[in-house]
């Protein structure tokens, strides 16, 4: 069975990873860049149900465990390592492919794992190698916020180890399986924090915004797809009708766009509206019934697709100006109007306008919370959806390639390599409009929603037009200025550098100030109480007893006094003992 | 070709602006004759719902959002470098 993992397709990343730097140096790293996504994507049709268990230290493991929840996944992951591998291909550097392939093989790893132990090893390699995706854009910055990120996920991995060690020891089972709300204990919850704090659900979400802006043009690309989804299909399999997650989704949905619609770096902006687009994931896992989960996959399957078009449309814009802010840009479709397409329509389809991906998948969360008379969740979702229109599917085009103010940047149209990645996620974020059965077919439950009604044509029509009016009418208002906002990491950047003062300065100073007085006085009197100790020792302990050690000195004193050192007197001694001796001897 | 066209509407902002209110007007025609069998609340019921819930929650949002930031959020870029 142990060889079976070799049909693994992370195997097929890992080794292709591996083999990369081999073939740059023949001059075919772009062939084998787009070779192995596309093995690995058309092999995942074939896996079995179950394959590699291993027996490892007496603990049971499984690489491989497939069916209905992880196909989707799987499908889409494979097919966004392909278009994300091919946007990359003018990028030389062979290390930051082989850190974006082992990514995609931690989660490819993660989504087939059948138990937390073999889960656990790929979450960490997922984390590891998707921190050099952001350290090889080289700046102070990025360096910094990789730390950062780092940091907080070896945390998130310790509170899902600390939860894993506690369930072994209550249940003495691994197996990776749907948890019941009503069995869940500390450890469970613990396993759930790990999961959300990867689904960047706030408070724990700052990472999220402070990392991916700083990543590579691909590597972004790469990181808006697998970290948060991997996420969500972790909780989909174990979590499945939290309800907590439920809220929490609907708050993180709104929490992302309200940031969404202030900041001004584009891909700041795009990296809040994925805490929002999780949101409505997470809160479809935490509504839990069959329609609810089927929207949380495939709004994951749409998400991807458009959120990683949106990340090339602007990376796209970052690479050719060197620019992301959208104070500085404006104009832009006169120069990139391949780019320009695309991103809009990963920003229509990101806004569920009818015949794009989002319309099909995000409204089956909505409908999902309003069949099970969530109101006030489907009016969070709603509003959500409202922003997200604004955020990124009004606000960024328009002041990116648009605008009230010409930049006076004339950038080349992007390389041919990242207009084929962006065409190719663009055209399925029509198809799948078009032709939802493509999705729903996939979706792990049957699916008995329909999306082209007039009822939710009409709601589409309202809620964007109206949204587009409002814009209309505020666009002088959201003018973007060069700023950033506030978020919660301001407890651990801010919280550091203090930590860090409060050593250098308060405790640095109490600490100079101790050793002085020790030296001073401590020092002094430790000596005077010696001192007093040995004087107690020698004259009160001893008379106590029995003064034998008084005694001992004294004798020995005397036996010394005794002792010349005068050769002579010794010899005169002995004479004389001797004499003595004989005398004796001949008397008796 | 694409640019000449953007070009070319970009330069007649007064059409524009018809073509997007007359297809609100649309929008809200649309609204009388959609099918309500499988409404969720009583806000399904009422013609133009969605349209008063997306503008009112578009200006609030922006409102909310940009006040909170001026007030309260907004920093400069290297606030976290100095």
């Amino acid at each position: 069975m142990t060889s079976s993992i070799f049909m693994h397709p992370a195997a097929l990343f890992l080794v292709g990873a591996l083999l990369l730097p081999l073939f740059r140096k023949f001059n075919a790293q772009k062939i084998w860049l787009v070779v192995v996504p596309l093995l690995a994507f058309l092999q995942i049709k074939y896996l079995p149900a179950s394959f590699g268990c291993v027996e490892w230290l007496g603990f049971k493991m499984q690489f491989g465990r497939v069916d209905q929840l992880t196909m989707v996944f799987l499908h889409v992951f494979t097919l966004m390592a392909l278009i994300g591998s091919i946007f990359g291909l003018h990028v030389k550097e062979s290390g930051q492919h082989v850190a974006a392939w082992l990514y995609v093989a931690g989660s490819l790893g993660t989504t087939l794992a059948g138990d937390y132990l073999t889960l656990f090893i790929f979450w960490e390699l997922m984390a590891f190698a998707s921190v050099f995706l952001v350290w090889y854009r080289k700046k102070k910055r990025s360096i910094e916020a990789g730390f950062r990120y780092l940091l907080v996920h070896t945390f998130g991995g310790l509170v899902l180890l600390g939860g894993i060690f506690l369930r072994y020891q209550a249940t003495h089972d691994l197996s990776f399986e749907l948890i019941s709300p009503d069995t869940a204990t500390l450890a469970e919850y613990l396993i759930m924090i790990g999961f959300m704090l990867n689904a960047a659900v706030p408070p724990i979400h700052a990472w999220l915004p402070d990392a991916y802006p700083e990543a590579t043009v691909t590597g972004a690309v790469f990181m808006c797809a697998f970290t948060t989804k991997t996420a969500v299909y972790v909780l989909a399999r174990g979590f499945a009708g939290f309800e907590a997650l439920a809220i929490m989704g609907a708050i993180m949905t709104l929490y992302g766009v309200g940031y969404a619609v202030i900041e001004n770096d584009a891909r700041r902006i795009l990296a809040y509206h994925i805490v929002s687009q999780v949101g409505y994931m997470v809160c479809g896992v935490g509504i839990g019934t069959e329609m609810a989960i089927n929207g949380a996959c495939a709004h994951a399957y749409a998400h991807i697709l458009y959120k990683a078009l949106l990340f090339m449309g602007v990376g796209s814009v970052l690479e050719m100006t060197g620019r992301s802010k959208l104070s500085e840009l404006g104009g832009l479709y006169k120069y990139m109007p391949f780019s320009m397409i695309f991103t809009v329509i990963g920003g229509i389809a990101i806004s569920g306008f009818p015949l794009t991906s989002g319309f099909i998948s995000k409204s089956m969360i909505i409908a999902a919370a309003g069949n099970n008379h969530q109101l006030i969740l489907m009016c969070m979702l709603s509003l959500a959806a409202v922003g997200t229109f604004l955020s990124v599917g009004i606000k960024l085009p328009y002041f990116i390639w648009f605008g009230p103010k010409d930049s006076g940047l004339k950038p080349k149209e992007a390389y041919w390599n990242m207009q084929v990645g962006m065409f190719m996620a663009a055209f399925m974020c029509i198809f799948l409009g078009v032709y939802p059965d493509y999705l729903y077919n996939m979706l792990p439950y049957a699916v008995h929603y329909h999306p082209y009604n007039s009822y939710h044509l009409t709601e589409t029509f309202h809620l964007l037009g109206f949204t587009g009016l409002g814009f209309y009418i505020m666009v002088k208002y959201l003018k973007p200025h060069d700023v950033s906002n506030l978020d919660l990491d301001w407890f651990y950047r801010r919280g550091a550098g203090w930590f860090m003062w409060v050593a250098r300065n308060p405790i640095n100073a109490v600490n100079e100030f101790v050793s002085n007085v020790y030296q001073t006085v401590g020092l002094r009197f430790t000596m005077a109480a010696a001192r007093a100790l040995s004087w107690f020792d020698w004259e009160g302990i001893d008379w106590a007893l029995d003064g034998s050690a008084k005694g001992i000195v004294q004798g020995g004193e005397q036996v010394r006094q005794f002792q010349t050192g005068k050769l002579q007197q010794y010899i005169g001694a002995a004479v004389a003992l001797l004499f003595l001796v004989l005398i004796v001897v001949v008397l008796i | 070709m694409i640019v000449q066209v953007i070009t070319y509407l970009r330069e007649r902002s007064a059409m524009m602006k018809w073509i997007f209110l007359s297809y609100l007007a649309f929008a809200l025609v649309f609204d009388f004759f959609a099918d309500r069998h499988h409404a969720h609340f009583w806000g399904d019921h009422v013609i133009g719902f969605w349209a008063i819930f997306g503008l009112l929650g578009c200006l609030l949002m922006i409102v909310f959002c940009k006040g909170l930031s001026h007030v309260w959020l907004e920093r400069d870029t290297d606030y976290y470098d100095k």
